[in-house]
């Protein structure tokens, strides 16, 4: 117990067989109060969501609410070991990640069918998939832009490793062959088993990230659209973005949309919201390229989970739309800038500097943070985070309103995750090595995603590359969603086996190399 | 006419002190001790089943 | 049934992606464009003074190389088609069309490009990736025609001087409709109860336009359909049952006929590399350009499960429906190659929607690249289903659908 970096064996928190850790660590007076306040509020918030009775007969309702059980344990998941700066940064975003979270539930709830029924506030929603950026819904103010899927599969997996194995079982007894990404099937499960909240006026459907969210989408949309009466858009973003004749195309494709949007929902484009919400795109992208930036020197600040988890978050899921997310972006940038100033560091060594590259496993988000304490591995960015760097228009002219459209096609094109695993090989595996010298890393690790065929379509040549740049590359495999495929022990151990046959190094917290977490939420 | 107990005779202030003071023990043992995960941890097999009672129309 | 005089001719060309037809174009200087999916408009490929070449790998038996490459989680078909390229394969190609139809395809593509597989010698070698729409409405088409020109045409012209006038355009299409109409009237034999040709027969011959220069192909094609029309079937049906084989590619000729060695005929093929809908003859106006003409046909007669928007999908299940009707069949085979996502999903999908919307009987069933690797397996699914379709058969009193 003590509040110096790295002076606690993390590792003893856990128990074998237990869904949940031991105990909370002690960070020394300052910071256990702080993260002992912070527990504060999220309970005032989970107590406030669960309050409602409406909230409680979806509790009751739907399976994949129970994985919100273990919300405060996702977060001690990714402070574990964190300190000072780290620690507020980490809270900054996992509070507001959560409290957002809780608000998407709360009006889901509010306009669903079976649950609170509310048609009036049911005819300004507009449903949005998981897997698209919200930039169509910036000049849409007073609609709703809900996610069903955000809820239902993406969270519960960051919560509890074992929560979609059901759905993904459900899948696979229709009939989906077992091969396909897991995330597009468990989202397909849900729907098959009646688990999706039933709401909307309409609702906008995307083919990114890949061919299996296109298809799965088609699963969707069949029950959305031909059963539950729900008008469905699919708003198809070309594959190869950084190609010029694709772009009016892909332009005309959210003309498209909106319109829909507009039939459907009797609302109004609003530019004047727009445009606020382009300045709040602007402020992040300043906010993450100052980051990454700082991420390049001795002194790395905002990385690991800290950046991966919330990128995804801001710049998909948010697209500029909520104000209190832009705050969190400066505060973030100040808490970096002023451990940059101290020379702070994670961890009580960085032994490697390493660039995250593939898809993450989404079951063990927090394994970056384990490679900072277990191995002294500083995972400098991520591939999912290295998304667009180019500012839009904010400033509203007639020309700006045209660019518009070319904008937030951008946006759309550029999706986290998708941006890399299509667009051509120069976006997935040339781009890689840039990064790696401009950041100065000198380790990959590779998250190989085995069902995400665009990835594992480059393995050769990414294996050829690290070769001829003499690169440590390390393969992590998973199954994103599935823990019964490759474990959390089983990703570590990939790991660990690399630095100790090849690396020849020992760990900086032995405790934490081999943990009894298969049980575990 | 009856005594007064010794708490009843402590000021308001103190009794509002002791009272907080209850609360931040019990909330901090809870947050410390991880009780609350325990809890939810026990809860979770029970509505798990309950969920397998629920009437869905289960189709494609 | 008497043999076909052409067949063995036939099977022997597809024993060979190099096959002779291949070996006598390139003879008479005449440019390959090889390409990989049925969403490259094969009229534009094969005009004057070039032919167009659908790549497969025949006799494939090892894929060690291409699977260090792709890994073993990628669909067998695009590791097939990069193993063959790494072992020399195709390089009588004079250039590689591919969309980003689906990511396993494309990056197959990629691999060829990045390890050089057919451009070692070839200065004028060209790749290039188009990008096509997924959904069949006006902006999708305007996509599409825009990507012929700049991904196509363009390269065509300018690498190795091609016509690509609105004349030579014409002029491709009429020449492919030919081929398209030879293919339609063989297959409309199918139809009859006791029919003149078997769907193996029919697939060879359709699989031979796709791999090989029509114009060498077209003679003995006539002279085919004109053996047919005066062919004896045999006395007695050999077949137990009609099936409707639909799905992802198949160019293994011998899976066709494992299917009917188990009885059932298949006389219908949806699937890629199949007549429906890919010789759909293209209907031409006066009023338009041929490019615009050509992509529509293609946007609205594909049957690609990456295709999106609700009419479309709704769409493939019921053109599946239509021909199980127009081709009195009894059920429905959707077949998949392993690891296929798109068609995993249709699979499920489709499968479902034509038991329970539409009454067929189904048999969804993932194959590997080469049947041999897996007869044995697929013959017992088949065999079953048959007895099934004759099971229901007898209890419906042999009513279907």
């Amino acid at each position: 117990m003590a509040k110096k970096i790295g002076s606690e064996a993390l590792g003893r928190f856990y128990k074998e067989g237990s869904k949940v850790r031991t105990r909370r660590e002690w960070r020394g007076v300052k910071d256990t109060a702080y993260d002992f306040s912070r527990w504060l509020v999220i309970m005032g918030t989970l107590g406030k969501f669960i309050i409602k009775p409406r909230n409680m007969k979806a509790m009751l309702r739907y399976r994949w609410m129970a994985n919100y059980l273990a919300v405060p344990m996702m977060v001690d998941r990714h402070t574990q070991g964190l300190r000072g700066e780290y620690l507020r940064m980490c809270h900054a975003e996992q509070d507001l990640i959560i409290d957002d979270v809780a608000k998407l539930l709360d009006k889901l709830f509010k306009g669903d069918r079976r649950i609170g029924n509310d048609e009036e506030f049911s005819k300004k929603v507009v449903l949005v998939d998981e897997n698209e950026m919200t930039a169509v819904m910036m000049g849409f103010p007073m609609l709703e832009a809900l996610s069903r899927e955000t809820p239902s599969t993406y969270v519960p997996v960051l919560l509890n490793q074992h929560s979609m194995e059901y759905y993904m079982d459900i899948a696979e007894e229709f009939g989906l062959a077992p091969d396909v990404c897991p995330m597009p099937e468990a989202e397909a499960g849900v729907s098959i088993n009646d688990d999706a909240p039933v709401l909307g006026a309409c609702a906008i459907q995307c083919n990114t990230t890949c061919d299996g969210s296109l298809l799965g989408n088609g699963v969707i949309s069949k029950r959305l659209e031909l059963e539950d009466g729900i008008p469905v858009f699919q708003l198809a973003a070309p594959l190869r973005h950084r190609e010029d004749d694709v772009q009016e195309y892909a332009a005309q494709e959210i003309r498209n949309a909106i319109a829909f949007i507009e039939k459907h929902t009797g609302a109004k484009w609003d530019w004047d919201a727009y445009f606020e919400c382009a300045k709040r795109v602007n402020l992040a992208t300043r906010c993450r390229q100052e980051w990454l930036d700082m991420n390049k020197t001795d002194y790395p600040q905002v990385f690991g989970s800290n950046l991966a988890l919330y990128t995804e978050t801001n710049y998909m899921a948010i697209c500029g739309r909520v104000p209190a997310f832009a705050k969190v972006d400066r505060k973030l940038t100040k808490l970096a800038e002023q451990a940059y100033k101290k020379k702070k560091m994670m961890a009580k060594e960085y032994r490697h500097r390493a660039i995250i590259w593939g898809v993450q496993s989404h079951y063990y988000f927090d394994f970056l943070l384990w490679l900072v304490n277990c191995w002294g591995i500083a995972p400098l960015t991520d591939m999912l985070s290295m998304v667009s760097t180019k500012e839009i228009a904010e400033v509203d002219t007639p020309e700006n309103r045209e660019q518009a459209y070319y904008d937030m096609a951008w946006l759309t094109e550029n999706m986290i995750m998708r941006n890399r695993t299509h667009g051509g090989y120069k976006v997935l595996l040339d781009e890689l090595w840039d990064f790696v010298e401009e950041f100065n890393a000198d380790m990959v690790i590779l998250w190989e995603h085995m069902s995400c065929k665009a990835l594992d379509g480059m393995h050769g040549m990414f294996e050829d590359r690290a070769r001829e740049k003499g690169v440590n590359l390390v393969w992590v495999e998973h199954d994103l969603f599935d823990p019964r495929i490759i474990s959390r022990q089983g990703v570590r151990d990939q790991i660990n086996n690399y630095m100790r046959t090849v690396m020849r190094e020992e760990p900086l917290d032995p405790s934490l190399e081999v943990l009894p977490d298969d049980q575990s939420w | 006419m009856k005594k007064k107990c010794n708490c009843c005779k402590l000021p308001w202030w103190s009794k509002l002190l002791i009272a907080t003071t209850g609360i931040f023990g019990l909330l901090f043992t809870v947050y410390f001790f991880n009780l609350d995960m325990k809890l939810t941890a026990m809860m979770e097999p029970w509505l798990l089943k309950w969920y397998d009672h629920v009437d869905r129309d289960k189709h494609l | 049934m008497k043999d076909l005089k052409h067949l063995l001719y036939f099977e022997n060309l597809l024993l060979e992606a190099n096959n002779e037809l291949v070996a006598q174009a390139k003879k008479d200087k005449k440019v390959c464009v090889a390409f990989t999916c049925e969403s490259v408009p094969e009229p534009l490929l094969n005009l004057e003074g070039t032919f167009s070449v659908r790549l497969r790998a025949p006799r494939t038996g090892s894929m060690e190389m291409s699977t260090y490459y792709m890994t073993s989680f990628l669909c067998e078909y695009t590791r097939a088609l990069l193993e063959r390229a790494l072992e020399g394969g195709f390089n009588f190609a004079d250039c590689v069309i591919s969309p980003d139809g689906c990511s396993m395809m494309n990056r197959c593509v990629e691999n060829m490009e990045l390890l050089k597989t057919m451009n070692k010698d070839k200065d004028k070698f060209f790749y290039e990736f188009m990008e096509i729409p997924m959904k069949c409405d006006e902006n999708g088409l305007n996509l599409y025609i825009l990507q012929c020109k700049n991904h196509i045409l363009k390269p065509l012209n300018e690498t190795f001087g091609i016509d690509t006038s609105e004349k030579a355009l014409r002029k491709a299409v009429e020449n492919h409709n030919r081929i398209c109409e030879l293919i339609r009237a063989i297959g409309d034999f199918r139809k009859e109860e006791n029919p003149r040709i078997t769907g193996y027969e029919f697939h060879i011959l359709t699989l031979a336009t796709y791999v090989a220069p029509h114009y060498l192909l077209i003679d003995k094609l006539e002279e085919t359909l004109e053996e047919l029309k005066t062919r004896e079937p045999d006395a007695v049906n050999p077949y137990r049952v009609r099936v409707v084989l639909t799905g992802s590619e198949i160019d293994d000729m011998d899976y066709v006929k494992l299917v009917e060695s188990c009885g059932a005929y298949v006389c219908a093929d949806r699937f890629c590399l199949g007549s429906l809908p890919g010789r759909v003859p293209i209907e031409l106006n006066d009023e338009e350009d041929i490019v615009t003409q050509v992509c529509r046909h293609y946007i609205t007669h594909s049957q690609c499960p990456r295709y999106m928007n609700m009419a479309k999908m709704t769409g493939r299940r019921d053109y599946v429906n239509e021909l199980a009707k127009e081709y009195n069949a009894d059920g429905i085979i959707y077949e998949q190659v392993k690891f296929c996502d798109p068609w995993a999903y249709e699979k499920m999908v489709g499968g479902r929607v034509l038991e329970d919307d539409y009454n067929y009987p189904v048999l969804t069933v993932d194959r590997p690249y080469s049947i041999d690797s897996g007869a044995g397996q697929m013959r017992t699914r088949v065999q079953a289903f048959v007895e099934s379709i004759e099971i229901k058969k007898i209890q419906r009193g042999g009513i279907n659908g």
